[in-house]
This record gives structure tokens, sequence and C-alpha cells, in this order.
């Protein structure tokens, strides 16, 4: 247990991260994650890192200040959290651990207030950091028994580690040589797919047929990110997809999601998408569409498409065949677009633009980004090209390039 | 019915705290210090923090695991350094509360380690910030402890948490009936015995028991008190939960003797037994001990005042904590079992007005005791004549 602990956090913080000599590195963890916090403690200080400085969140503390807090102190950053947040921001590494032990913890409580609850200003500016690539930084999952009941309708928290483990390659002899490999593939793919220079991605498959028009100039990203001062590291893990974004004015047909998706406590089940002009004008699913219906009414933006993600059979994650009811997993299991935001790694030249500057180029700007999963060996993808040429991308779940 | 019995006790421990040891103030954010491991009693604190009127409870929760990790692995820099945030964070508890939770849950994580870097491993700047706050009495704030099946161990040799719950209970009077006005008139009789130890105007105390033979120089402008606090604002707070104690900050110029410690100290992760120092002109010249001298040789070089004493302080038989006749391995607790001495810096509160040239300056402060039924002590009138204060643990003085 210790030492699986222990290879998992090494790789969250030589490869996820990629810790440098010299660096403070920020972790953010809940109190139930210690065993982890604690690993990643001594893999970063092995890794060289100046400082190691955990800040334990406990959704408990959470919970009371939500119930207690005037209504204007919800959202309130204060100026030691704000001075962390810069510090952070000033070449620091960041570790996030997801996994929420008690998803249900804050459920009973007004909504309005729990989604206001969060220190706004300091979150903006770790996003912009995180935008800017002015950090290296990693999100990477703790198994909790809470996770493995949603999971497999039981606490079976040992099977859920196995699949962790085996998403993230840790039963590798070498897992950190195993992700090098792995990223290195997932970056030939983008190369193969930025010489093909295709205009739009066509996925067909049952309840499916859509294109979805790609930003001209958009580089394909995937296998990791390199921070302005060139360290290059990887910001999910598990990651098995190639990502670009969508020109938000050009999506059209209509879409089934293949897998569950989990939205802020709500499953939805045979999501079912149409797209015209670039906007979804329609929300279908067996159940749980009012929680996207809901989503998709925050801003006017919300409705067009931010991201489109490749996936073969390959992935480690769809292996295993389990839905982790965590975006973070199950992204990763398939194909998947995003309503919402974009993704704009693959996109030069922006820093520094308005929102409405980057809608104009076609970038899309919301403060939401929801993945769905739309893959699968049933759905055939496409590259097209700009004179109108399709070429095979994915077959049965197989790289076709 | 036990766990809800368990979790009203826990309720009121916090609210003791709370409206007691801080003295939470509405509209004032309170800061919570906290082992992870003690999550339940920081929840508890905040919930009670929060029915006070607290605007915000700030909990920064502290992983020694996580510490340990950087005095094995961290570089020397690494030992003392300290984020800007956490300067920040300290300064803005001026004006507010702050509660500290205490009870180590793994007394021995750090024994294995070198300790010379254990007790390098101090961020002093967040020290000197503290220090500063104290000097002028900026914070409402106390320390409580919270039981643990590691402390349990260490105290009773097995896990068993209920057993040690009850000493805490009995310690710090959750066992009353009521237990905040069982409070108020504890610190009052605690107040009395101090009102009358300082109008007799002593030069020095003298302590003689097993292994000591002690004297040092009182101040003439330092008080004795009790742990009952204010500050410079106004709001009356205990700092510590259980005390027993009435003590002052001695001259830090005058004391010559030998001190042998009469219980073991929990020091920074370690243990020390069997402490012996040897004090020349006011000084700790010389450390020995059964078990981690090193730790206290090492806390002794963090500045060049720490080898002074900052802290008298006397407590009797009657003493709550002295009677569970348990050694706690903590401090909080056991410094209020019996008599002890503290070297580091002295405690400013006690002086009337500006504190003068015989308190001690320094980032470190160290309670040990040397109390117990073996120890006699002595004061010493200007014109030479002895008192007898304390004999075979009971009060010679009048109360």
């Amino acid at each position: 247990m210790t030492q699986r602990i222990d290879a998992y956090a090494e790789l969250i913080v030589r490869v996820g991260a990629n810790v440098q000599p010299g660096q403070t590195v920020y972790v953010s963890a809940l109190v139930e994650h210690a065993p982890l916090a604690r690993a990643i403690g001594r893999a970063g200080y092995a890794a060289g890192a100046r400082l190691v400085d955990v800040r334990y969140v406990d959704n408990h503390l959470r919970r009371l200040f939500i119930e207690n807090a005037a209504e204007a102190d919800l959202s309130q950053t204060t100026p030691w959290q704000m001075a962390r947040t810069e510090a952070l921001a000033d070449g620091g590494a960041l570790i996030m651990i997801a996994g929420d032990p008690e998803p249900e913890l804050l459920a009973d409580l007004d909504q309005a207030r729990v989604g206001k609850a969060r220190p706004l200003d300091a979150a903006k500016r770790q996003l912009r950091a995180q935008n800017e690539r002015a950090v290296n930084w990693t999100i990477a999952a703790f198994p909790t028994a809470g996770q493995a009941q949603q999971v497999f309708g039981e606490p079976d928290l040992e099977r859920l580690w196995e699949a962790v483990a085996h998403s993230v390659r840790l039963n590798e002899p070498d897992p950190v040589t195993a992700w090098r490999e792995h990223s290195a593939r997932l970056r030939a793919r983008c190369q193969q797919l930025d010489a093909a220079a295709f205009d739009a991605i066509k996925f067909t498959g049952p309840g499916s047929d859509l294109t979805v028009g790609l930003l001209g100039g958009s580089r394909w990203s995937g296998g990791g990110v390199t921070t302005v001062g060139g360290i290059q590291h990887v910001a999910n893990l598990p990651t098995e997809e190639v990502y670009n974004c969508p020109d938000w004015r050009r999506t059209e047909g209509i879409v089934r999601a293949t897998r569950p998706l989990s939205l802020g406590g709500t499953i939805v089940r045979d999501l079912e998408l149409r797209f015209a002009g670039g906007e979804c004008v329609e929300v279908k699913a067996s159940s749980g569409a009012d929680a996207v219906r809901g989503q998709m009414a925050v801003d006017e933006f919300t409705t067009r498409l931010g991201e489109v993600a490749l996936v073969d059979g390959e992935s480690r994650v769809g292996q295993t065949g389990i839905t982790f009811f965590d975006t973070l997993f199950d992204e990763n299991a398939t194909c998947h677009i995003a309503y919402g935001s974009a993704v704009t790694y693959g996109i030069d030249g922006i820093d520094g633009l308005s929102p409405e500057e980057l809608r104009e180029r076609g970038i899309n700007v919301s403060s939401v980004h929801t993945d769905f999963m739309i893959g699968g060996p049933e759905v055939a993808v496409d590259g097209v090209t700009a004179d109108g040429q399709t070429v095979p991308i994915l077959r049965e779940d197989v790289w076709q390039l | 019915m036990a766990a809800l019995k368990a979790e009203k006790r826990l309720a009121r421990y916090a609210e003791l705290a709370v409206r007691v040891g801080a003295n939470v103030q509405r509209g004032q954010t309170v800061f919570v210090l906290s082992q992870i491991d003690h999550a339940p009693l920081a929840r508890a604190i905040a919930r009670a923090a929060y029915e006070a009127g607290a605007t915000y409870v700030d909990v920064s929760y502290r992983d020694q695991h996580v510490r340990k990790a950087m005095i094995e692995l961290g570089s020397d820099e690494t030992l003392t350094y300290t984020p800007d945030w956490l300067k920040t964070l300290f300064h803005a508890m001026a004006g507010n509360a702050l509660i500290a939770t205490m009870g180590d849950p793994e007394p021995d994580l750090l024994a294995e380690l070198d300790g010379q870097r254990v007790g390098k491993a101090q961020m002093k700047a967040l020290s000197e910030i503290a220090r500063t706050q104290m000097t002028e009495r900026l914070i409402n704030w106390t320390g409580v402890a919270y039981p643990n099946a590691g402390w349990a161990t260490q105290v009773f040799g097995e896990p068993d948490v209920e057993r040690l719950w009850e000493a805490v209970a009995f310690c710090t009077r959750l066992d009353e009936a009521d237990p905040v006005e069982a409070w108020r008139e504890h610190m009052a009789r605690l107040e009395s015995r101090a009102a009358k130890l300082t109008a007799l105007g002593l030069d020095s105390l003298h302590y003689r028991g097993p292994g000591t033979d002690f004297t040092v120089g009182l101040l003439e402008n330092a008080r004795w008190m009790s742990a009952l606090f204010h500050t410079a604002s106004g709001i009356e707070y205990v700092p510590n939960m259980p005390t027993e104690e009435i003590f002052t900050t001695p001259d830090s110029r005058r004391a010559e003797g030998t001190i042998r410690s009469s219980r073991p100290l929990a020091l920074m992760g370690d243990v020390i037994e069997g402490l012996q120092l040897t004090v020349q002109d006011g000084k700790i010249v010389d450390v020995q001990a059964d078990k981690g001298a090193d730790v206290v040789r090492g806390q002794l070089a963090n500045d060049d005042r720490a080898a002074y004493f900052g802290e008298l302080a006397l407590v009797d038989g009657t003493s709550r904590v002295g009677k569970t006749e348990i050694t706690f391995f903590d401090t909080l607790f056991d410094e209020n079992a019996t008599c002890h001495i503290a070297y580091g810096f002295g405690i400013p509160e006690v002086f009337d007005g500006e504190p003068g040239e015989g308190m001690n300056v320094s980032n470190v402060h160290t309670d040990f005791m040397v109390g117990g039924p073996e120890l006699e002590v002595d004061g010493v009138t200007k014109d030479g004549k002895s008192v007898p204060i304390l004999r075979e643990d009971a009060w010679q003085l009048p109360e």
C-alpha cells in the first residue's frame, strides 16, 4: 500500500507537475487525502523542492462557513489566500488532489450559496496563471471509499485503487518511463493531425452525426503542456486525449453521449444535443436533462463548444470499462467534446485579448466548461479537409492515421 | 448513546475554548492552528466560534508527516524558510482571536531524525511576529488539547482515548455542571494567590530538591499573575486550558545553580527525559539528559538569548492536573501539574508598563517541570529572610 502511494506520488511530482529543484510546491488536498499529500511531500522534497506547502481543505469547515457567513463574505478572498496565490503564480508548481469522499455533504444546503462560496479573486488569479502557462501544474485523484461506493455500488476501495493504478500506469515496472513513452505517442498524434490540417472533425454513429468545425491555426495538444519557462508537465493524470479548439460558430448536427455524465451531484444519462450554426438548440436526456439546461442558461456562450478531444481504444481508462463519475477519468475513456469555455493551449498570439476579441476569432469564452463522452467502437471519426475530402481517424476505436 | 455523549462533550469543550479560553468577540476572525489529526475538534471550535459571532473561522491544518519529510529531505535553507503568505496570515491575527489545538498524535514521529535539524526547523519570522503581537497584547488566544489514540498510547501504554478524554475533561472542569462558571471561580482563586505573593515583594526564589539547588532573581516591576490575560483593547482571555499556575518573569541576569527536571518533556516531536541544566550568571551553560539532550541543545542554539530564563511558575497539590497523577507528555498539562521553569522569552504581561531590561527576549520559550512533593520552594526577601512557599506540594502562604 505504502509502496503504491509512494510510486503514485513520485509520478505526480516527476511527471505530472514535473517539480524543478528550488521550486515551491503548492499542494491542495482535502484532509481525507492526507496519505497521498504526505507522500507528495516526500517526493517533492526528494525532487529538490524549496518548500512543499500543503494546504488542507476541510469540507466540513466549508459547510459551516456556507451556513454562517454573511452573504457578502461568501466570495471573499482573504489577504493571505491572495498572497499565497500570487506566490504560486510567480514560478510555483501546483498539485491538486481530486476525489471527494463525501459527494453529498453540501447537498442539503442552499445551492446558490454553495455556488458562491469560493474565494473568487484567488480562483481567477490561479486560473490566469494556469492559462498563461506560468505554473507547472497537475491534477490527480485520490481514491476514496465514497467514490468506490458510487462507482461499484459498494465501498470496494481496493478495486478502485487497482483501476486508478492501471489508468495512470502505476502497474508498469517503471511508471515514469512508461509515461514518457505515452506522452511522446500522444504528441506524435498531435503532429500527424496538425500535418493533416483538417478543417473539421466528423463523428458518425448511433444517434450521432456531428461535424465540429476547427479553428484555423489552432494546433492539437496532448501528452503534456510546456510552461513559458520551458517546464514540460502533464496537467491531468491520467490523460489519453489529443484535443483542439473548435470554432464556436461552426458545429452542425446531432450527437448522443455514449457514457453517463456526472454533473455537480446529478447523473445525466443518454444525453442528446442538437447543434445549428454552432449553437446547441435542443437538449434531451433520459435523466438529468435539466442539469444540462440549467448550466447552459448560465451565459449565452455556454451553448457553444470549447473543446473537441480524440481518444482511441488503447486508452487505459477505457480499458477498465468503468464509469468513474469523475471527469478527470471519464473524459479519458473515449472521445469527448465540451460545451463552454475554449481550451486555448494550441493557439498563439491571444495573450491579453478581451473576451469579445477572442470570440471574434472563433474562440469561445464562458464561465462553464463541461466535457461529455461521445466516442466508442460504434462511432466513426473522420477528418474533413478544407477541400471537402474525408480522412478516417478512428474506426472501431482504432487509430487510423 | 456513547457517540452522542462524546459529541456533546466535544461541543462543550469547544464552547469552553471559544467562550472562556479565547473569549471570541462578535465580528472577530478566529484563527485555528491544528494538526490534521485534530480535525473533529477544529470543526467543533469553528461551529462554536460562528455561534459566538465570528465572521470567519480560518483553520490552518498542519501535518507533522510533511514536516518530517522537510526535516529529512529538505535543504538547510528550507528548515527556516518562511513563505510570505504565512507572514500575511500571522499579521492578520492582530485584533482577532486565535485558538491552537495540541495533543501530539505521534509523539515519537521525529525521534529518529537528526535532533539538531529538528531543533533548527522553525519559521523564525513567524515566531517574531507572534512575539511582537504577544508583547503588544493584540490577540485574545488560547491553547486546548485534543485527546487522540497516539497521545493516549504515550500516556497509558495503550490507545485508551476514552480514559484520556476523562482525564482531560476533569482537568478542564468539563465535569462541572456549569464549566464556564466553574472557570470563573477557579481563576478568581488563582488571581488572589498571585496578588498576595506579589505583595510580599520578594527579591529571589530558592528551589531545593533532588538534583536541584537553584536561585533565581525576581524583578521589582514584575507581578505574579494567573493566566487570566487581557488584550490591550481589554478582552479578557485564558491562554491555557487547563491552567493551575501562578507565574512571573524572572530577572534573566540573575540565576545560579543546577536544575533537574522532575517529569519528561515533550519537545518538537521528541521526549526529553532526566533533563539536567547547569546555570551560571543567568545562562544555561551545560545540558545533560537521559534522552533527547540534543533537541534542547539545538533549541538553545536558536538565538543568543534562548539559554536565559523567561518564566517561573508555582503550582501546588490542589491542581486538578496534579491530582490525576498522570504524566501527559504535553506541556500544556504537565506544566500545570507541578512547578515549572521556562528558558527563552519572558512574559510581558507581568509588567506594569514597559518591561525593563531584566526580561529575556528570544524566539523560543520552553517550559519544563521541576516540582513535586520533594521540591521545596522558598522566597527570599530583600533583607535576606527566607519565606516558605511550597512544602510537600502544599501552599504555605495565605490564599
